[in-house]
């Protein structure tokens, strides 16, 4: 169609010459995706670090009823008692002024449990909501290893001393868990939904401005009804538009996913723990199924946008009117994100959360490919539909002269 | 050679919002639930002549320019323009006309060169004839120092001959100027006129709307006052004044339309 190809090209060059645009489009997708996900793995990294060899300071109250215990904890140096802490109610209030990690509390006839070969309850006083939960997996071993001891003396008590047996008498049966799931499913569950959200909020960040700025813009400068003189159809007009909004958003996707795979490729991929593992697992065709998901995505959010704008008077009108709608298109993606959502034949049917289930999916390793193109027709279905309208929307006197 | 026949325009009225008070728009064209912003309209201007459109505000002029110039479609009657039917084939009458008002701006972001360049390919102007024509006009403007600027750096004055050169660059012969000189002052005012003036002289029909009655003056062989959307007088300045017994063209219009107000 003529027209098509010249406002297309007019209207790109005006929106890369825009610096808002290009921060937008650009810099913010390159720059968002590697500095998350570098402060997520240093930030877990630097504290698992610092949880397994921080020393642990803690309370002891009644360590004078189980001395094998106190000398077991001062043995260890990796933790520190405080001895000015001796009554149970100060525990609490000491750990939340950061002067303890956590408190034990030995009950007052413990000698007598122990003489008599009983079970003690040793009370652990710490804050469950924490970040990571290493005061309990240390003190675990801690405790572990004064069962180990006080159990070898018992069973010499009572002559058994074939580990085989003294293990049948500790633990009769024993279940082995054995999960199937792969390292890279796991963590796929837990951020591949981010992930979709992300290059979701990117996509229509990318294609904001251009569409303000190309519909309620060209009204505002008024130069629109200029254009409209022109001998060009309306059609080719919007579609010319269309075209920019529509790139922009996929720029910007395409810019964040790539920034994403640079960051695997040269920085992911060392990491030396399951995250490496899992980050380097990622294919180029998963990558790129990801993207091909977006575009449809981008046509509609495009022709929505473009919509909306061209109704505006003016620029301000046009972001009053495309804010919310940035809920509304982005909300879904983010239902993806939450835990428990799964792809089925029921989410499927949800525009954009599908496409952000997909793309989860894709992220897990367990994508379900007749699935995929289903979604993936019937998004492009929706953009067609969107577009069309936007095009006839186009159209309509009392939308281009809306004064 | 511009034929108006019995132009009409008809809108949706403005709905009145719930609890606001009615307001007393005393507009005889407003009914129910439609507004009939141009009726009847008929007038016409030839080759080498400049007609003026006068009218208050919100009299129609804008409306009737639109119409004509194919942005809006007419709720019935016509116009031929340079032997071309302004419904039946809008594409062609959009070759044939320069829209120039005073609200019309610019690319900002591109430079001059770029924009004339672009509305050039819209209008379908062979890339050779663009080209001499672009460099033509950017030397008899004097325009060469600043084209390659983008147009947000341009000074009011610059910007202005852009904007000419863009209305004529597919040397159309019908042209319609929508108040082109409102909120400029005495000199930039002054390159429009000139402007309009070397139009006539090629040859073009000019539709001018404005309210500056010495422009009209200055200008318009003859003028069509639109009241109310309908068409209150059409002949030379001239013989308004005669009509309305004022020797001063304002004093003449403001004495018809204040009449037709009664």
């Amino acid at each position: 169609m003529r027209g098509v190809t010249t406002v297309f090209l007019k209207e790109f060059k005006e929106v890369l010459r825009d610096r808002r645009t290009l921060i937008f489009m650009v810099a913010l997708p390159i720059i968002v995706l590697p500095v998350l996900f570098n402060g997520v793995a240093s930030f877990m990294q630097s504290q698992e670090k610092k949880a397994s060899q921080e020393v642990l300071k803690f309370a002891l109250i009644h360590g004078e009823n189980f001395p094998q215990l106190g000398a077991m904890l001062d043995a260890d140096e990796s933790f520190e008692r405080i001895p000015d802490i001796t009554n149970e109610e100060d525990i609490i209030p000491a750990i939340k002024l950061g002067k303890i990690k956590f408190g034990l509390l030995v009950p007052e006839s413990s000698a007598e449990y122990l003489d008599a070969g009983y079970s003690l309850d040793v009370k652990l006083i710490y804050n469950n909501a924490a970040f990571t939960q290493k005061v309990v997996s240390r003190t675990d071993a801690l405790i572990n290893k004064l069962n180990d001891k006080l159990r070898n003396t018992r069973f010499s008590e009572i002559n058994i001393s074939n580990p085989l047996q003294q293990g049948g008498f500790l633990e009769p049966v024993t279940l082995v868990r054995s999960g199937y799931a792969t390292k890279r499913e796991k963590l796929g569950e837990q951020i591949g939904g981010f992930l979709p959200y992300l290059f979701v909020v990117f996509c229509f960040l990318g294609a904001f401005y251009p569409a303000i700025d190309i519909g309620a813009g060209e009204k505002e400068r008024g130069t629109l009804e200029t254009l409209l003189l022109t001998p060009i159809s309306r059609t080719a007009l919007v579609l010319g538009k269309f075209g920019v909004v529509f790139v922009s958003g996929i720029v910007a996707a395409v810019v964040s996913i790539s920034s994403m795979a640079g960051w695997i490729y040269f920085k992911g991929a060392n990491l030396k723990d399951e995250l490496g593992e899992i980050f380097s697992s990622f294919g180029f065709l998963d990558l790129g199924l990801i993207l091909l998901m977006i575009v449809p995505l981008a046509a509609l959010f495009a022709s929505l946008m473009l919509s909306l704008s061209i109704f505006a008077k003016n620029f301000k009108e046009a972001q009053n009117f495309i804010a919310p709608l940035q809920f509304l298109l982005i909300f879904p993606a983010f239902l993806a994100f939450l835990p428990g959502i799964e792809l089925n034949w029921k989410t499927a049917m949800i525009p954009i959360t599908n496409i952000s289930l997909v793309i989860k999916e894709l992220a897990k390793g367990t994508v379900d490919y007749s699935m995929v193109s289903i979604i993936f027709a019937s998004t492009v279905l929706l953009a067609g539909a969107a577009t069309f309208f936007c095009v006839k929307w186009f159209q309509r006197e009392e939308v281009l002269f809306r004064s | 050679m511009l034929e108006v026949k019995s132009l009409s325009k008809t809108f949706r009225a403005p709905k009145q919002k719930k609890g606001e008070i009615i307001k007393q728009r005393n507009d005889p064209r407003e009914s129910g639930k439609w507004f009939h912003a141009v009726q009847d309209l008929t007038f016409d201007c030839k080759a080498g002549e400049i007609l003026g459109l006068l009218g208050m505000n919100g009299a129609g002029k804008t409306t009737t320019l639109r119409m004509l110039a194919t942005a809006i479609k007419p709720s019935s009657g016509t116009a031929i323009m340079d032997g071309v039917d302004i419904v039946k084939n809008p594409m062609e009458v959009k070759r044939r006309i320069g829209f120039l008002s005073g609200s019309t701006g610019l690319y900002g972001r591109l430079t001059a060169e770029e924009m004339i360049l672009y509305y050039g390919k819209l209008h379908g102007v062979e890339p050779q004839v663009l080209k001499t024509r672009m460099e033509e006009m950017f030397h008899l403007l004097d325009m060469e120092s600043f084209v390659t600027r983008r147009n947000d750096n341009l000074s009011t004055g610059m910007k202005q001959k852009v904007s000419i050169v863009r209305t004529v660059i597919h040397d159309p012969p019908v042209l319609f100027f929508d108040e082109p000189t409102s909120g400029l002052d005495v000199l930039s005012a002054e390159n429009i006129v000139k402007f309009i003036r070397q139009c006539k002289a090629k040859g073009k029909t000019v539709v001018l709307s404005t309210h500056y009655m010495n422009e009209v003056e200055k200008l318009c062989d003859r003028v069509t006052v639109i009241h109310h959307g309908r068409n209150f007088f059409s002949g030379k300045p001239e013989d308004l004044k005669a009509e309305q017994g004022e020797t001063d063209l304002e004093e003449a219009f403001k004495k018809l339309v204040k009449g037709g107000q009664a």
